[in-house]
C-alpha cells in the first residue's frame, strides 16, 4: 500500500546547524507513530515539515500523494488534509470557540455557515465541550482550550493529525482530558503523528514508537519492544532518564 | 436589517457631531471676544479679531482630520506592504518610511507647496486639454498642507502598523496557516483584528501630534491658527496676549481629542480579549 507521508533522504539546516539528517520515514494511513526523543533532537521540526511550516534543503516530501515543494498549489493542498496542534494551543483569542472552528472549514474550504456550524457542533460533542460553544478562550482552561484546538482542526476533515506535544503546556489534571480526546481519535482510525513525553499515551495507542537524537531516527518499533527492550544505548539512556 | 440599523446610528452620530462642532467654535469665539475686550483690545475691531482666529482654529481642525485619515490608510497600506514577501510592496513601503521620518516635516510642507508644482507639471499639462485648472490655482496652500501632512503622519503610521502586526504572536500565523489559509485570509481574519487593539492607541497619539504639527503650514501661508495670530500680532503689537490665546486653543483642542482617545482606548479594552 501506498503509504500516505513518504519521507526520503530529507535534511534540513538552521543556517549551519544541521537539525535533520537523512530522514527516511513511511507512515501508513491510519498508523498512530510517536516521536520521542530529548529536545533538540529535531522531532518538532520533522513534524512541521510534513505541513511545510518549516522547509526542507535536501529530499522528498510526499503527503497523499502530493508532492509538497515550492508550488502553492501544492503547499495548499496538503495542508487542507494535514492538521495540527501545538504545544500553546494557539487558538485565535478574539473568536468564540464556535467561531474558531468554523473559521477555516467557511474561508478555505467554503461551506455554508450552517454546515460548519454543524460539523463544530459534532466536534465539540465528541470532544466532549459542547456546552462551552460561545466562549471566548480566555474563558476556557488549558485542557478545553487544547481540546477546542483539536475540534478545530478535525473541522477541516484531514487524513492526518500532527500534535506538537499537545499536552507539555497543560496542568497535570488535564493532560488526562486531552490524551482521551486523542485516544479516541486514533481508535477511530486517524493517521496521526504524535510527539509526546507521554508514554502511557504511546503504550496503549501507538501502532509506531519513533526515538529521535540529534537529527536521526536511532531507533523505531512497536512501542512495547522499544520501551521494554530498547536495542540502542541512546535509547536505552533516554528511556532510564524518562522511565522512572 | 442590520445595515438600515447601523447607517441610522452613524447618520444620528453625524448629527449630534456636526450640531457639537458648531456649537464648539461659536463658544470658541465667545470666549475669545470675551477675552480681547478683558485685554483692552480696540473695542471696535475685537469681533474680527476674535472670528478670525476662530476661523484660523477650524481651518486647523479640518486640516488634522482629513490629514489624519488619509494617513491612516497610508500608513495600513504601507505598515502591511513592509511585511510583505514580495519585493515589489516592500521596498517602495520601506523607502516612503525611510524618506518621510528621515526628512523635518517643515521642508515636506515647503516641498509641497513649491517644488511639487514643478514635478506634476509635464504630466499635468498633458491632461489640460480636458479642462483642468492650472496646477497653481489646485495646489494652494491648504492641499499642499494636507499632502504633506498626510503622507508625513503616513509613515510614522506604518511604523505602528507594522510593529502592532509583529507584536501578534507567531504562533497564531502557524495555527492558521495549518489549517490552510492563505497569507492575505491570515492578516484579514486572524492578524488584522488582534493587532487594531494594539495600534490604536499609537494612531491616535499621531493624530494629536499632527494637530500641532498643522502650525508649521503657517509658513506656507495658510490662514491657519498660527498664522492668524501672527496677522494679529503685525496689526495690534501685542504678542503676549495673542500668543497666549493662540496656545489656550491649541491645548483645548488638544484635549478634547485626548477625551475622545481616552474613551476609544476604554472601548478598545473593554470590548478585547487576549489570549
Amino acid at each position: 500500500m501506498e503509504p500516505i507521508i513518504r519521507m526520503e533522504n530529507v535534511n534540513k539546516w538552521f543556517g549551519a546547524l544541521h537539525v535533520l539528517k537523512d530522514i527516511n520515514l513511511d507512515v501508513q494511513k491510519g498508523e498512530v507513530v510517536v516521536v520521542i526523543g530529548p529536545s533538540g533532537s529535531g522531532k518538532s521540526t520533522l513534524i512541521r515539515t510534513i505541513n511545510r511550516l518549516e522547509e526542507i534543503q535536501k529530499g522528498r516530501i510526499v503527503v497523499d500523494g502530493i508532492e509538497l515543494n515550492r508550488d502553492v498549489r501544492n503547499i495548499d493542498a496538503v495542508r487542507k488534509e494535514v492538521g495540527m496542534v501545538f504545544q500553546s494551543f494557539n487558538l485565535f483569542p478574539h473568536m468564540t470557540v464556535l467561531e474558531n472552528i468554523t473559521l477555516a472549514p467557511r474561508i478555505v474550504r467554503k461551506w455554508p455557515r450552517e454546515k460548519a456550524e454543524q460539523i463544530a457542533m459534532e466536534l465539540l460533542e465528541r470532544v466532549d465541550i459542547a456546552d462551552q460553544a460561545e466562549k471566548y478562550p480566555a474563558q476556557l482552561s488549558g485542557g478545553q482550550q487544547q481540546r477546542v484546538a483539536i475540534a478545530r482542526a478535525l473541522a477541516m476533515q484531514p487524513k492526518i493529525m500532527l500534535f506538537d506535544e499537545p499536552t507539555s503546556a497543560l496542568d497535570p489534571e488535564m493532560v488526562g482530558e486531552v490524551l482521551d480526546a486523542m485516544k479516541e481519535l486514533a481508535r477511530s482510525g486517524m493517521t496521526m503523528l504524535v510527539v509526546t513525553h507521554e508514554m502511557g499515551f504511546a503504550r496503549e495507542v501507538a501502532d509506531r514508537v519513533i526515538f529521535m537524537d540529534m537529527g536521526e531516527i536511532i531507533e523505531e518499533g512497536e512501542p512495547d519492544q522499544v520501551f521494554s527492550n530498547p536495542q540502542h544505548e541512546r535509547t536505552q539512556a533516554f528511556l532510564a532518564r524518562i522511565l522512572h | 436589517m442590520r445595515l438600515l440599523k447601523f447607517l441610522i446610528v452613524a447618520g444620528a452620530a453625524l448629527v449630534v457631531l456636526a450640531i457639537a462642532y458648531v456649537a464648539f467654535f461659536a463658544g470658541i469665539e465667545a470666549v475669545l471676544r470675551w477675552y480681547f475686550t478683558a485685554t483692552n483690545f480696540t473695542a471696535s475691531k475685537v469681533p474680527n479679531f476674535a472670528h478670525n482666529l476662530r476661523l484660523g482654529a477650524e481651518i486647523t481642525i479640518k486640516l488634522t482630520v482629513i490629514s489624519s485619515l488619509t494617513g491612516l490608510a497610508l500608513g495600513l497600506i504601507a505598515g502591511i506592504a513592509r511585511l510583505s514577501q514580495n519585493p515589489l510592496f516592500r521596498w517602495p513601503a520601506q523607502f516612503y518610511v525611510w524618506v518621510i521620518r528621515g526628512t523635518p516635516l517643515l521642508v515636506q510642507i515647503l516641498f509641497a507647496y513649491n517644488a511639487l508644482p514643478f514635478l506634476i507639471e509635464p504630466l499635468w499639462k498633458l491632461a489640460q486639454p480636458w479642462g483642468l485648472p492650472p496646477i497653481q490655482d489646485v495646489l494652494t496652500p491648504y492641499w499642499a498642507a494636507f499632502i504633506a501632512l498626510s503622507v508625513n503622519v503616513g509613515a510614522y503610521n506604518a511604523e505602528v502598523v507594522r510593529a502592532g502586526i509583529q507584536a501578534i504572536a507567531k504562533g497564531q500565523w502557524e495555527a492558521a496557516m495549518s489549517l490552510g489559509m492563505r497569507p492575505f485570509q491570515v492578516m484579514r481574519y486572524v492578524i488584522v483584528p488582534q493587532a487594531i487593539k494594539i495600534v490604536v492607541p499609537p494612531l491616535v497619539n499621531n493624530v494629536i501630534a499632527l494637530l500641532k504639527d498643522s502650525s508649521l503650514a503657517s509658513v506656507i501661508t495658510l490662514l491657519e491658527l498660527v498664522h492668524q495670530g501672527q496677522r494679529m500680532i503685525s496689526i495690534t503689537f501685542r504678542p503676549v496676549e495673542v500668543y497666549v490665546a493662540v496656545a489656550a486653543i491649541y491645548l483645548i483642542l488638544t484635549t478634547v481629542l485626548t477625551f475622545f482617545t481616552d474613551w476609544l482606548e476604554r472601548e478598545m479594552a473593554r470590548r478585547g480579549t487576549t489570549a
